[in-house]
């Protein structure tokens, strides 16, 4: 997989949880019924566990996956570090989310559960192209140059 | 040495300069840093953000819960009662459940605690759980204040659907009618042995325009059936016409025929 298809992908990946994550915080901060079927959503939505320190848990998922998104347009060695550094707490805390929902809170979130997943190929796909070998930065071809006249012999 | 023999000594040589091992230099000041240094890096950082979102959230989880300040009992056995069940503001079970009864019930009255106790977890396991029946509630208060008091703060839980664990932790803390059994200590610590809910904004809810709402209706509905006691019951096919119905007994042995019959219509 080249480097170009592994930032297409952790574009529209990041893209995709970027929009389920605002959909929560848009249902949220509207009051409006989410779209589920478990019916756990508004319960787990509503808890306690769903904001820190006054911030929705949905809100910091949205500032996430855009930080992802925009290591993902760039090609320095440091937003390849960001990338998989946000991706991979990201994921250690989804999962922690995962223990909350089952243990805590007895309720399942859909959109969550896919946020996590989407998370889940994000930390991989960000993992893999920090440990590659950097792409040399395409060159630009050398310009030809006219043929030097050969030196006019004078009479 | 000529001229040819330097010419061919340096196309000997060549290759073996390319093929030659790299020496690691120290990286200068001002280059980027060394792959392993960016792996360390990244390593500290997820390990430095997972810390702080985890202690973060559960910092924050239980500073708004609240302190125990009254005991509380049977918290696990109704958080495991009701642990997986739909509830969605007053209704407990599964919405297209195909039969539906809603109950009127004081915080306060001893008959809702003898039914609530022994008859409501068996109709949970046999009815609710299996998506069956689905139960509606509808506090009324006529007892006394903290009849109203109990059940402002159990409505309130409903909007963030677990008024269900309220109720039944309160009936199982039930106190002596209008003793002033139903403190704020008493509230929170409710409040806090229910699993995932936010006890300042119950708080905060229970006095709030939604919950007198509520109130209104479920005492509208309570006249319009033309009852005068707590508990009481109506029981019919979801979207249906729901006949009132007094049980003999606080079992679920009561209900059951009713509940049958009802479930065998909807398979019709």
């Amino acid at each position: 997989m080249s480097d170009r298809t592994l930032r297409v992908a952790i574009c529209v990946l990041a893209a995709a949880g970027a929009a389920i994550a605002g959909y929560l915080l848009y249902e949220r901060w509207t009051g409006g019924p989410l779209i589920c079927s478990s019916g756990g959503c508004e319960t787990v939505q509503n808890s306690r566990y769903s904001k820190i320190a006054g911030v929705p848990v949905a809100l910091l998922g949205l500032l996430a996956y855009a930080g992802i998104f925009v290591t993902g347009l760039l090609r320095t060695e440091l937003a390849r570090a960001v990338g998989a550094a946000l991706a991979v707490s990201g994921l250690a805390f989804a999962l922690y989310l995962v223990y909350v929902q089952n243990s805590k809170i007895h309720a399942w979130c859909q959109w969550c559960l896919a946020s996590d997943a989407i998370l889940a190929v994000l930390a991989v796909l960000t993992v893999v192209r920090l440990l590659r070998e950097p792409e040399p930065l395409a060159v630009a071809a050398p310009v030809a140059r006219p043929q030097a006249r050969a030196p006019q012999r004078r009479r | 040495m000529s001229k040819g023999a330097r010419i061919r000594q340096q196309r000997v040589q060549a290759p073996q300069r390319s093929g030659a091992k790299r020496v690691k230099t120290p990286t200068p000041p001002g280059q980027p840093p060394s792959r392993r240094n960016l792996y360390l890096g990244v390593l500290g950082a997820v390990i430095l953000l997972a810390i702080v979102l985890v202690g973060a959230s559960v910092l924050s989880s239980r500073s708004s819960s609240s302190p125990k300040t009254a005991s509380i009992s049977s918290a696990a056995a109704t958080a495991k009662l009701l642990a997986g069940i739909h509830q969605r503001g007053t209704t407990l079970g599964n919405p297209g459940a195909p039969v539906t009864m809603q109950e009127f019930a004081d915080i306060q009255c001893p008959g809702c605690d003898q039914y609530m106790t022994t008859a409501f977890p068996d109709i949970v396991r046999k009815y609710i759980r299996t998506g069956k029946v689905k139960v509606e509630w509808n506090g009324i208060a006529f007892i006394g204040p903290d009849s109203e008091k109990g059940l402002r703060f159990v409505n309130a839980a409903g909007h963030q659907n677990r008024l269900w664990n309220v109720a039944e932790l309160l009936y199982r803390n039930q106190g002596q009618e209008n003793s002033g059994w139903v403190t704020n200590e008493l509230l929170r610590s409710a409040g806090a042995a229910v699993p995932g809910l936010d006890v300042n904004r119950v708080e905060q809810e229970a006095n709030g325009a939604a919950v007198n709402r509520q109130m209104a209706a479920a005492a509208n509905l309570y006249s319009e059936y033309g009852f005068n006691q707590t508990p009481s019951f109506a029981i019919g096919p979801t979207g249906g016409t729901l006949q009132p119905f007094n049980p003999s007994s606080y079992s679920v042995g009561s209900f059951a025929p009713t509940f049958d019959k009802y479930i065998q219509q909807s398979k019709q």
